[in-house]
């Protein structure tokens, strides 16, 4: 029963780490329009900047051993560097370019620390990660302290990404995505705008990243993969490109149906059969939910139907008077 | 001379899993990722004829590479042909998902990670000093080049063949001139399905076939695609042999474990200098506005 418990939430810290990185995807691609296929690459270079200033590892020549906070604060400056350094030349390219070059650099990043094992441990990976308060609790225990580490993760994400979403900046990257010209005519400048949100996203990556692998307790380059990165857009387009709700429960319900097929007992010579219907899972989920839902299980709220309701009430308000 | 070789048998698998992708892409628009993984499934069909079934290595790629045609008709058929009209994004995702569900299907029936090897019997080779050459390296290169030709043969002087270029060019003109689309883009999604098969068995046929071909091939034919510009299928077999000899080149200047970093830093870099490819039409606009 508590081995169920512990799987249990082990599920919800997986789900709840995918719901983070799809919400921070929906941020750049769903709302700022930039067709981002390297974040993988991202998370890969802030877990890495993390394992690489904290963990204990012998045999790489850069290893600070830093506290946890001081690797934290790296994971987040160095992603963010890297996006600045992806995104000031890639983000002159449009649609289907611009997504070509995010998947180059992503490839990459991997390839640099699979060959760069003076620094990277390279293909042999880390396979002690320092995680926080490791060794106050149980290790049983500890499962359940992650799960409401990445839930609080999650929920933070979630408000900062909303409140962002309804600032002005938020509605003027959507303006940008829908009418480039008009949202230039208004005065905003859409480089700069476009720039900032991706190295935020880059940022939001890194600090995030680290919860990836307290859950896996390993770090390997094949880790960071293109399907974690289609696995992230396969998320967001189920629950609704351009939703934050959506891109949250669109992770729930990908991560819950892909790792529920572990509950099922079958014998070895089919445990294989069983691994490939994971990526068949995702793979109809997706096909079925473009073809008979294309914006997704909840579609994307009009971004301007709030301020353009208050404008008519106040609109209608001063007609009234006028007439009085 | 040898890395020469070498560079050409490379290049010239590239090559060929690249220019079915253009097709596809030309004439309907978005990049196929399933494309990848139809190499893959082109490989493990042929593998298992040639082995289970113990049939000559010729006879099972004359098989195979009509079935993976058919396979990726059907699949148009069925995915791609009805979205038509919801747009890029739509259908780049979908074929995102069959990619998926092929890597699925093929992982669930040839079971186990281990690297496939054809069984190769002719010992036949050429030996000169300073450079040798097998009889199946001579045969992947000839065999490439000569469904390269046929292709080439097949768009310029066919009916159908011309019709694809027509399409290509201007769809709707194409429509409102009588043009019959469906043919046209059903024997698109066909041949460039089968190159897909035949350039991965070739690439099977060098060093073995793994699970994990689909999408690590997938990345480089979107390099190849690129550096040739997506507009042009003579510019993609440009592209594919030069990202060939650049990742057989660079390991006599540097070791061979960059080759593939070198090759993205050449797509990175050709897309900031010069985003239309190295063979341009036109439409330096479509990538940077």
């Amino acid at each position: 029963m508590s081995g169920n418990l512990v799987f249990l939430a082990g599920l919800v810290t997986l789900a709840m780490i995918y719901a983070t990185y799809t919400m921070i995807l929906n941020f750049e691609a769903g709302w700022g329009g930039l067709w981002d296929l390297g974040s993988a690459g991202l998370i890969a270079v802030g877990a890495y900047t993390f394992a690489i200033f904290t963990a204990p590892q012998d045999g790489i020549v850069f290893a600070p051993q830093q506290s946890l906070i001081v690797g934290w604060l790296a994971s987040i400056v160095v992603t963010a560097a890297v996006a600045y350094i992806i995104g000031k030349p890639a983000l002159r390219l449009r649609g289907e370019y611009f997504l070509i070059t995010t998947f180059a650099f992503s490839v990459m990043a991997i390839e640099l620390i699979t060959t760069e094992s003076w620094l990277t441990a390279g293909s042999g990976g880390f396979r002690t990660i320092t995680r926080p308060f490791d060794g106050y609790v149980g290790s049983r225990e500890y499962n359940f302290f992650l799960c409401g580490l990445s839930i609080v993760a999650a929920f933070i994400v979630y408000l900062l990404l909303r409140r962002l979403g309804h600032s002005p900046f938020g509605r003027a990257l959507r303006a940008t995505r829908e009418n480039e010209a008009a949202a230039t005519s208004v005065g905003r400048n859409i480089p700069e705008m476009r720039l900032k949100a991706f190295v935020f996203a880059g940022a939001l990556f890194g600090a995030t990243a680290p919860l990836y692998i307290f859950y896996v307790r390993s770090l390997y380059p094949h880790m960071f993969g293109a399907t974690l990165t289609f696995t992230l857009w396969t998320a967001m387009v189920i629950g609704g490109i351009g939703n934050l709700k959506g891109a949250f429960i669109g992770a729930l319900l990908l991560i819950g149906a892909t790792e529920a097929t572990q509950f099922l007992q079958v014998s070895v010579e089919h445990a294989n059969v069983l691994a490939a219907a994971r990526p068949i899972l995702i793979g109809v989920a997706l096909l079925v939910v473009i073809r008979f839902r294309p914006h997704g299980l909840l579609p994307e709220t009009l971004a301007f139907r709030q301020p353009r309701a208050r404008a008519l009430a106040s609109c209608a308000q001063e007609q009234r008077t006028v007439t009085q | 001379m040898q890395y020469i070789f070498f560079a050409l048998i490379t290049g010239s698998t590239l090559a060929l899993a690249a220019v079915g992708f253009a097709l596809v892409r030309q004439t309907e628009g978005f990049l196929n990722i399933a494309h990848g993984q139809f190499m893959l499934l082109g490989a493990f069909v042929a593998h298992t004829l040639a082995t289970t079934y113990g049939l000559n290595l010729g006879l099972a790629i004359a098989i195979t590479v009509p079935l993976i045609g058919l396979a990726g008709l059907a699949t148009a058929w069925l995915v791609f042909f009805p979205l038509r009209d919801k747009g890029l994004l739509a259908q780049f995702f979908s074929s995102v998902g069959v990619a998926f569900i092929v890597y699925g299907i093929v992982s669930a029936l040839w079971s186990g990670r281990a690297i496939k090897v054809f069984p190769i019997t002719s010992d036949f080779s050429i030996a000169m000093p300073g450079f040798s050459a097998t009889a199946i390296e001579l045969g992947i290169v000839i065999g490439a080049w000569l469904a390269v030709l046929s292709l080439h043969l097949f768009l310029a002087h066919t009916r159908v063949g011309t019709s694809i270029r027509a399409i290509a060019g201007n769809a709707e003109l194409a429509r409102a001139r009588g043009i019959n689309v469906r043919l046209a883009i059903g024997s698109v999604w066909f041949v460039g399905t089968a190159l897909a098969g035949l350039s991965g068995i070739l690439i099977g046929l060098i060093g073995g076939v793994g699970i994990e071909l689909g999408w690590h091939y997938i990345l480089i034919i979107l390099a190849v695609a690129v550096l040739g510009g997506l507009r042009t299928l003579y510019g993609v077999l440009i592209g594919g042999l030069l990202v060939g000899a650049v990742i057989e080149l660079s390991t006599l200047v540097v070791p061979s474990k960059y080759g593939v970093l070198i090759a993205f830093g050449l797509i990175v870099v050709t897309l900031l200098v010069k985003p239309e490819g190295i063979v341009s039409v036109s439409k330096r606009k479509e990538a940077s506005a």
